[in-house]
């Protein structure tokens, strides 16, 4: 079975029928949404209209989580204060446009899809809000994708695509009670090799260039092929200021890159909780 | 010298309480902090006196450190000054009509003062908190993954932790653990990376300790004695109610 799997297109309508044509060459059985339909930019009904006319499996991202609940993201939400105090801009903008089929369909989105081996989630297993970076521990990392259950976890949420494969581990460790008896002698702990698939962003990448990215799976030579897709970013640099969104976000889709000062801990782990 | 006494899970019992304090008191070397790791009470009134005993210590006491557990976080959530979670589990355990009953025995003042206990305490290489890094109702037990364990552990930038949720006493140790990864992005071949856990000596374990319970079973409570600078854990039993301390 051959799989595309888009993320994070954070209402670039422009940007997901590129994408979805570009998909369409490729030949695939099946198309697989990680979350943040909306968000940023200037069109979220039109997006969701769209995903949700094709059908394609979708789970739920932390936008699409704020829009339906109201804004409750811990501190890893956002890199910055002022990465924050932006996307609180582009939250209010985007709460009172979008219809209200739009914000029952996000409702209704699970947080995980599992289908055979693979698990597709936005942020992480544990929470919408929580960055997969590809420096994160391996053994936390091996930890997310083995509680799904699968052999690869698909996620989003960094914009940048990669793929991290874990492999070669073993932890040994033993139990003791109050009797002072081991009541585990030493054991090892192993694993399959399992990876984490990173889809990177079709609506608002952040890999350097303004290039839309997607990833095609194809399961039957297990091979994750990182897609890069030229579109006219610049309908929606326009689109986002004629609407009213702030410029800047114009100005960063154009770059292809989060401009904001770096976080002081980009490796924080989300306490939003299971 | 250095010695901690953790407990948690006084449950309103002050009988248990006190036999334990009594114990505390005939180590050698001398216990030289206290740490209480929640669950204080247990939604009678009989949790009030364990509340003042506690805030109150005796002349020469130690002065008890203590963090949040369960039956605190949800007189808080009774009383509307913390956020419900969205599952749970300790509502599920214990039943509805405990939030009657906590209103009704927990004093506004009370509730007040838990409101102001940490979540946990971080010291020297060791967190100290009632359930899980992530949540205080996440009860942590020997048979879970080790690495949830890890995970719960690593949170924290600690090697050591020590919680109390599940009740249990028990040492868990990792050892030694390796893991090698790679990583591809769009514009860079694969890049290794490799992570390790202790050494060969097992000097540098993570270890994750279940402090025990001091009140929930009638005359016999367990805690747990921790030396920092030998990494020592002891688990203490405490009978009481009879003759004689074990």
């Amino acid at each position: 079975m051959k799989i595309a799997v888009i993320s994070c297109i954070h209402g670039n309508y422009e940007a997901l029928t590129t994408v979805l044509k570009d998909i369409d060459s490729q030949n695939v059985d099946q198309i697989y949404c990680l979350g943040d339909l909306v968000g940023y930019g200037p069109y979220p009904n039109e997006v969701v209209t769209l995903v949700r006319s094709l059908d394609i499996p979708t789970v739920q991202g932390c936008w699409d989580e704020d829009i339906v609940d109201g804004l409750n993201a811990c501190e890893c939400s956002y890199p910055s204060l002022l990465a924050e105090k932006r996307g609180k801009v582009a939250h209010q903008w985007t709460d009172q446009e979008i219809h209200p089929e739009t914000r029952a369909y996000l409702a209704q989105l699970p947080k995980v899809l599992k289908q055979d081996q693979l698990a597709f989630t936005h942020g992480s297993p544990q929470s919408q809000h929580e960055y997969l970076l590809p420096e994160l521990d391996g053994f936390l990392a091996l930890e997310r994708v083995l509680s799904t259950g699968a052999d690869i976890l698909f996620c989003g949420h960094t914009h940048v695509p990669y793929v991290r494969t874990l492999k070669q581990h073993s932890l040994t460790f033993s139990v003791r009670t109050n009797s002072g008896k081991a009541i585990a002698p030493e054991q090892e702990f192993t694993a399959p090799v399992k990876r984490i698939v990173n889809a990177g962003s079709v609506g608002e990448p952040r890999h350097g260039r303004p290039n839309a990215t997607y990833v095609i799976y194809d399961g039957d030579r297990e091979q994750v092929t990182l897609q890069e897709v030229e579109y006219d970013y610049h309908k929606t640099c326009t689109a986002i200021v004629e609407k009213g969104l702030p410029p800047i976000f114009a100005w960063r889709l154009a770059q292809g890159m989060e401009f904001a000062e770096r976080a002081d801990d980009p490796s924080h782990l989300c306490e939003r909780g299971v | 010298m250095v010695q901690w006494a953790i407990l948690s899970g006084i449950e309103g019992n002050l009988t248990a309480y006190e036999a334990v304090l009594q114990d505390i008191r005939r180590q050698t070397p001398k216990v030289t902090e206290l740490y209480i790791l929640g669950d204080l009470i247990d939604g009678t009134p009989e949790g009030n006196a364990v509340v003042d005993r506690i805030r109150n210590p005796k002349k020469g006491e130690l002065i008890p450190q203590v963090c949040k557990g369960a039956w605190e976080e949800q007189c808080l959530i009774v009383r509307g000054l913390a956020a419900e979670p969205e599952a749970n589990p300790f509502l599920t355990e214990k039943g509805g009509a405990i939030l009657k009953q906590l209103w009704d025995h927990i004093p506004l003042e009370t509730v007040e003062w838990f409101r102001q206990l940490h979540f946990g305490f971080a010291e020297l290489d060791c967190l100290l908190l009632h359930g899980s890094s992530l949540t205080v109702f996440e009860a942590l037990t020997p048979d879970i993954s080790p690495l949830v364990l890890l995970d719960r552990l690593s949170r924290t930038g600690s090697n050591r932790l020590f919680c109390g949720r599940s009740g249990q006493t028990f040492q868990y140790q990792v050892s030694q653990g390796k893991l090698a990864a790679t990583v591809t992005t769009i514009d860079q071949a694969a890049v290794n990376q490799d992570y390790t856990i202790g050494d060969p000596a097992g000097t540098a374990a993570r270890l994750i300790v279940g402090v025990g319970n001091v009140g929930r079973i009638p005359k016999q409570a367990t805690y747990t004695l921790y030396n920092p600078n030998t990494d020592q854990v002891t688990f203490r039993t405490v009978r009481y109610g009879r003759a004689g301390f074990g």
